[in-house]
């Protein structure tokens, strides 16, 4: 069993494994010739399914395996990982290797770097984001208090010629048998009554945590159910209701995309969100979700992607998050599907 | 009467601040120590593993300075107080929010401090705390009057050191993740490793639960100054070197290491011309030192490896200091105790320790028995170290009185002949 690659896009795989990490602390990666793909399945709350064309993460990369089409099963801890990925955010380059360490398996990131977060030829512009990427994560469990009590840089010895630094960050990692992995399968869920695609996460992750926030106040009601409704036109709603609260907040304008009749096993006249756009803006799809795991799946935002939500009225809600590819528009996209824990209204 | 009276300025109450809090990373309580010249913060930790030491020179920091030594205190005054409740009146306001306390002007504006004690009047240490609004607010803290522990280095006797800038250092911590206990100082070929790791042994089935291992690799370029040997492993504990590191970034200066061989101390010193800070952290012994990197662990050196420089008029504590050495560099040693069960090596360069001999070496041996708790034949070795015993040039009720003490070694506390030993350093240069 072998893989190693170099690493590309660093900082769209760190802010997905940032976004799994706020589930759940292990992911199972499965990596083949084409696609490496990462789960997480917590004991509670939401499932992710991440499918990720190989080139869109790595880069020269060579896996060879004994098991059925050249796969690697593996169980990978996200918070080593992250703290690795944030070692390799401005380096020069950056390979990842499984390999053993004391008979025990591990992924060895190798990250050549410039010391801290300057490069040389980055300059200010750099460091603005480095600084910005660091606030943007600052409910990060890793953040060392280093980083925050650090006093101001100081001018007389930044002046130094900055020297080349080999790191290594050993992420420990457990190989999965084929026959465990076969046990994992990805719900079936049925064809949704509503699609729509989602305002600007971080506006509706702020107005849900509000709500969440007002649902906590009496206290005892520790896990408090948002009601996500939407419509086949255009309208998203979000509500509370509590015994001394019903709150609500509705986006309208959203765009309901038209479906590829290529991807259905039937017409697309008979699909179920036909027949809710036929009801009229009142028909509405709805489902009950926790507050606090709907906000560790809004945290998916920091990747930046398109969001369609996908109602199946009363019964499951799931979330396609299309990954943009900056560096090359023709690739297919890559997709990341939460489905969100959801409860009957 | 006050026999200490100074003034601190805003920027010595910043820098007496900085230090208290780096202090507080090692212990509970901080030794103060004034001199006609000087004004001295020491701390050693619980476990006497690690020793730190901030020596303010009398200008920049002091407006004012005045010692007026009487009785016990003529040439010096020393006592120890609480850190926590220093750091509490130093910080006063000025913490959280930077940005509202200028609005406020509850900035610390200067501080009076006078310490009073003698005949007939309470020890107390007063500070006076003006801040920048006009408010002031007075402190009386009780201190205890307890001769303060100087951990000394013998410079010759540890020639490998290296000089680097402090920010460079602090930058490689950032690469650290959560769960680390130990760091790993070693060199290859023209890079220096810094390799951070556990010693914690995991289950099989929590693996995945395993820290982050990192491993950072410098060039020797980088280094002011470089000179050590290859392959020379040294390992001490991320959480003294991170506070160290931390506070020598405030400095913002170079930091100089000094070391010589696992198991005793490194030294780490960095200053301005207004401050000087020195740290002596032990070193871990190889055989404890687990993992990834026992096979790459240098062979036990060889005896002229050792400070060649054992003239007949070296004190027997280090003598046997250095016995101590072989014995735990002998690879069929089985595990021994921690790291803080060697501290007391930091103290054995200390010549003047020499009339404590008898002392020295109970340690030494209850050391030893500690050791060999685990041990097979544990009779076989105690005549051993009886034989050490002999060779020494002690009296006979000396060897007794360290047999004895090897009978009893597992009811003592590790650090128990400290109590005695801390009535050396009052003579101590």
């Amino acid at each position: 069993m072998r893989f190693r690659t170099e690493l590309k896009n660093i900082r769209t795989f760190a802010k997905l494994t940032a976004a799994l990490s706020s589930l759940e602390k292990i992911a199972w990666v499965r990596l083949s010739d084409d696609t490496v793909r990462f789960t997480v399945i917590p004991d509670m709350g939401s499932q992710v399914w991440a499918s990720l064309a190989m080139d869109f993460l790595f880069e020269g990369y060579n896996i060879q395996s004994a098991e059925a089409n050249n796969t690697i099963n593996l169980e990978l801890p996200l918070q080593p990982l992250q703290r690795a990925l944030k070692s390799a955010q401005n380096s020069m380059s950056a390979s990842l290797r499984l390999t053993k360490k004391d008979g025990l398996p591990i992924l060895s990131m190798v990250i050549t770097t410039m010391t801290g977060d300057k490069g040389t030829a980055g300059g200010a512009s750099s460091n603005v984001a480095a600084a910005a990427t660091r606030n943007s994560n600052s409910d990060d469990p890793f953040a060392d208090d280093e980083d925050i009590n650090l006093g101001p840089e100081h001018l007389e010895t930044s002046l130094r010629r900055e020297h080349e630094k080999v790191i290594t960050q050993d992420i420990p990692v457990r190989v999965l048998h084929p026959e465990t992995v076969e046990t994992i399968m990805q719900p079936k869920v049925r064809e949704p009554d509503v699609h729509i695609q989602l305002p600007p996460l971080l506006q509706l992750k702020a107005i849900s945590d509000r709500f969440t926030k007002l649902a906590l106040v009496p206290p005892g009601n520790k896990s408090p159910k948002l009601e996500l409704s939407a419509n086949m036109h255009g309208s998203l709603r979000l509500r509370i209701n509590t015994e001394t609260t019903d709150i609500s907040s509705v986006w309208s304008g959203l765009e309901n995309p038209e479906l590829d009749p290529a991807q259905l096993d039937m017409p697309v006249d008979e699909h179920p969100s036909t027949r809710f756009r036929e009801m009229g803006p009142e028909k509405w799809a709805s489902v009950r979700v926790d507050g606090k795991d709907w906000s560790r799946v809004l945290s998916v935002g920091r990747l930046e992607g398109r969001v369609i939500a996908c109602f199946a009225d009363d019964h499951a809600l799931i979330l396609y998050v299309y990954v943009p590819h900056y560096d090359d528009a023709s690739a297919e996209d890559s997709v990341v599907t939460y489905y969100v824990q959801s409860y009957s209204a | 009467m006050a026999i200490l009276n100074f003034t601190l300025s805003e920027e010595g109450v910043t820098a007496l601040r900085d230090a208290l809090i780096c202090l507080s990373k090692f212990s509970d309580d901080v030794s103060l120590e004034a001199r006609k010249d000087s004004f001295t913060l020491t701390t050693l930790n619980v476990t006497k593993s690690a020793y730190a030491s901030f020596k303010f020179g009398p200008g920049k920091f002091f407006s004012r300075y005045s010692f007026q030594g009487t009785g016990p205190y003529r040439e010096k005054f020393y006592c120890t107080l609480f850190i926590r409740s220093l750091i509490s009146i130093f910080r006063s306001r000025t913490s959280v929010d930077t940005q509202r306390d200028v609005e406020r002007h509850t900035v610390i504006e200067k501080c009076d401090v006078a310490v009073e004690d003698g005949e007939g009047i309470s020890s107390r240490f007063i500070a006076r705390i003006v801040f920048r609004n006009g408010l002031t607010s007075t402190h009386r803290l009780p201190f205890e009057v307890a001769v303060p522990v100087h951990a000394k280095f013998n410079k010759s006797d540890s020639p490998h050191h290296w000089v680097i800038a402090s920010r460079t250092l602090r930058q490689l911590m950032d690469h650290f993740g959560p769960g680390i206990d130990l760091l790993d100082i070693n060199t290859d070929g023209d890079h220096v490793n810094f390799t951070c790791f556990s010693e914690k042994t995991v289950s099989e089935d929590a693996v995945l639960k395993k820290p982050l291992q990192t491993s950072i690799a410098v060039e020797a370029d980088e280094f002011d100054d470089i000179d050590v040997e290859d392959k020379l492993h040294i390992v001490i504990s991320v959480k003294d070197f991170r506070a160290i590191i931390q506070h020598a970034g405030i400095t913002g200066n170079v930091i100089s290491a000094r070391y010589s061989l696992p198991a005793r101390p490194i030294q780490f010193s960095y200053g301005s011309e207004a401050i000087s800070c020195e740290f002596l952290v032990m070193t871990v012994a190889p055989s404890e030192a687990p993992g990834q990197d026992a096979q790459q662990m240098p062979p036990p050196p060889p005896a002229s490896r050792r400070p060649p420089n054992l003239t007949p008029q070296m004190s027997a504590p280090r003598a046997s200091a250095s016995r101590l050495g072989a014995f735990d560099l002998r690879p069929t040693q089985q595990a021994p105790p921690p790291a803080t069960h060697n501290s007391e090596s930091l103290f054995v360069d200390e010549e003047s320790w020499e009339p404590m001999r008898d002392e020295e070496e109970e340690e030494d041996n209850a050391r030893l028995e500690w050791d060999h708790s685990a041990e097979t034949n544990p009779a076989e070795l105690r005549m051993k170290s009886m034989m050490h015993q002999t060779a020494q040039p002690a009296p006979d009720a000396n060897t007794e009185d360290a047999a004895s003490a090897n009978l009893e070694s597992q009811a003592l506390e590790p650090t128990q002949n400290m109590s005695e030993v801390q009535n050396l350093a009052l003579f101590p240069d």
